[in-house]
């Protein structure tokens, strides 16, 4: 679970920090442009890393520095409970005068406040506590370390962070580039969905017994719902099919033809089965609701929350009253600014809300950070 | 989709907004049957869930005889006030209409317990579950047992279908 995350000059954040302690489920909300969605791109940046993109440029860009200010460096922190270790995860970027590529500033893993490694710009110092000893080599400065420190182990601490990094799922689903066709199999969905079907591929194959709670969800949000197929369409790929049933008759139609809603009911089931059969998926969810009718918002969110009440945790944005009812003060958090030249403030409802109707009360913009 | 209105289902009208947290808390109980639960918006006060009850929701509970009701109120420290909204219950429905609240305000309970509403709620969807009586005991929500029996007969079997300890 994550703790803390941190992001510091890094567009409209400066000194930003989510404390998650002991939070499963969450909520964001705030006005367009407060900052919402920023949080997901900050966790979508560790999660590239730990995905192996490790090219600078590939993760950050000169207009990622706070109101241009390329005189600071650009700093990020995670911290997270994995296996119930404390993992700490910091990584900063600079541009000097004449880069046109950001490069390594600092970077450091640690475990239990134990240093895994360092890393000043180019000098990276490894450390290994069974013999006591370092070693110390050069990387190049506009690569992050971390993808291409070897580890010994799957257990290896690089290789758990690395790993629990990679499964970090950002969502901003897309629907319309859902497209329902697999050629692989994988256990990473990307932020827009668009290989939805080769995450399913991947997590039915890796976990077969989620089919049964797939069905269970999906039958629950579609009632006529019968059973999915991945028929194969040539040698590597396969297409996936819906089967609809009602009175005797059936009715078949390609993944691709369904509304964008019921697209994100998949998604949703499938969330919801990788949660539980993963034993605890991380998910950050940017405008949950989209899509969906005001009658399934409230049912949707809450089995979510259900879900990850128990194992994993999700962090949801919104701007639906009815997902904002489904969330309390303590697990709502209020994102705003001042005005675009501004940093976000991020507070706790619980600490900045004395209100009696949350709803009402955003309807207005009533809230004082 | 949205909870079935001709199967068993149980809507909660909160009176404010530390009542919804309260309900946010029990509806997140991994042993409840989220799909037979809705929650509405909060009426704004005691007065207007009793007003907006009888107004608008009388008419469809007679429609779908499946729906149960639950007026979720603070009592303020009037121990009559379950009296004074269920006489107000037309007979025909009565039976699938409740009043629970907490005998003063939510705030109070909740500092007495030390805990936040989300995690009294799931307290006592938890204790629903295993028909059991700790936090239902507490001395600012004691006063609602025979209702709450009440509401248990007529819900637990489609709110809490895998059941806990017999009653």
């Amino acid at each position: 679970m994550i703790q803390r995350l941190y992001a510091h000059n890094y567009r409209c954040f400066e000194n930003f920090e989510l404390n998650l302690k002991s939070i499963s489920s969450c909520l964001l909300i705030g006005k367009n442009g407060s900052g919402k969605s920023a949080v997901g791109d900050v966790l979508e940046l560790f999660q590239k890393i730990g995905r192996g993109t490790n090219r600078v440029g590939e993760l950050l860009t000169p207009t990622d520095f706070a109101w241009g200010n390329q005189t600071l460096p650009m700093r990020f922190e995670l911290e997270a409970l994995i296996e119930q270790r404390p993992f700490k995860y910091e990584i900063a970027f600079e541009l000097p005068n004449g880069f046109r590529e950001l490069r390594v500033f600092e970077e450091k893993l640690s475990v239990e406040n134990t240093p895994i490694y360092t890393r000043d710009l180019a000098q990276v110092t490894v450390f290994r506590t069974n013999n006591n000893s370092e070693a110390k080599f050069l990387v190049d400065w506009h690569l992050v370390a971390l993808p291409i420190i070897s580890a010994s182990s799957e257990k290896d601490p690089v290789q758990v962070f690395k790993s629990w990094l990679s499964m970090l799922t950002i969502l901003s689903p897309i629907p319309n580039l859902i497209s329902g066709d697999s050629t692989s199999e994988t256990l990473h969905l990307t932020k827009d969905g668009a290989n939805f079907s080769d995450w399913l591929e991947g997590l039915l194959g890796a976990f077969p017994a989620a089919y049964a709670d797939l069905d269970n969800s999906l039958k629950q949000v579609l009632p006529d719902f019968k059973d999915f197929q991945r028929p194969s369409t040539g040698i590597t790929s396969k297409k996936l099919v819906v089967q609809f049933v009602r009175e005797r008759q059936s009715f078949r139609v390609d993944f691709e033809h369904l509304s964008s809603g019921e697209k994100c009911f998949f998604i949703w089931s499938a969330i919801l089965a990788a949660n539980k059969h993963l034993g605890g998926l991380f998910c950050f969810w940017d405008e949950a609701d989209s899509h969906l009718s005001l009658s399934e918002i409230g049912h949707f969110i809450s089995a979510l929350r259900q879900s990850y009440q128990q194992e994993g945790q999700i962090i949801l944005t919104t701007h639906s009253e009815e997902v904002v009812r489904k969330f309390s003060h303590e697990n709502t958090f209020y994102l705003g600014r001042k005005s675009h030249l501004e940093p976000t403030i991020i507070r706790p409802l619980s600490e900045v809300y004395t209100g009696k109707n949350i709803v009402h009360d955003l309807l207005l913009d009533d809230i004082e950070l | 989709m949205s909870v079935n209105k001709f199967e068993p289902h149980l809507l909660v009208l909160p009176e404010d907004d530390a009542n919804r947290q309260l309900v946010n808390g029990f509806i997140t109980s991994p042993n409840l049957n989220i799909r037979a639960i809705q929650v509405l918006p909060v009426a704004g006060g005691w007065e207007i869930a009793v007003r907006n009850f009888l107004n608008e929701e009388v008419q469809k509970l007679r429609t779908y005889n499946q729906r149960r009701f639950l007026l979720l109120i603070d009592f303020d420290g009037d121990s009559e006030r379950r009296n004074e909204v269920s006489n107000q219950i037309p007979e025909d429905i009565s039976e699938r209409v409740f009043v629970l609240g907490v005998l003063t305000e939510p705030e109070r309970l909740r500092v007495m317990l030390g805990m936040n509403y989300e995690k009294i709620g799931a307290s006592l969807a938890n204790e629903c579950y295993r028909n059991e009586r700790k936090f239902w005991a507490h001395e600012l929500l004691a006063h609602n047992e025979a209702e709450l029996v009440r509401l248990n007969e007529s819900v637990r079997r489609f709110l809490f279908p895998k059941r806990g300890a017999s009653p």
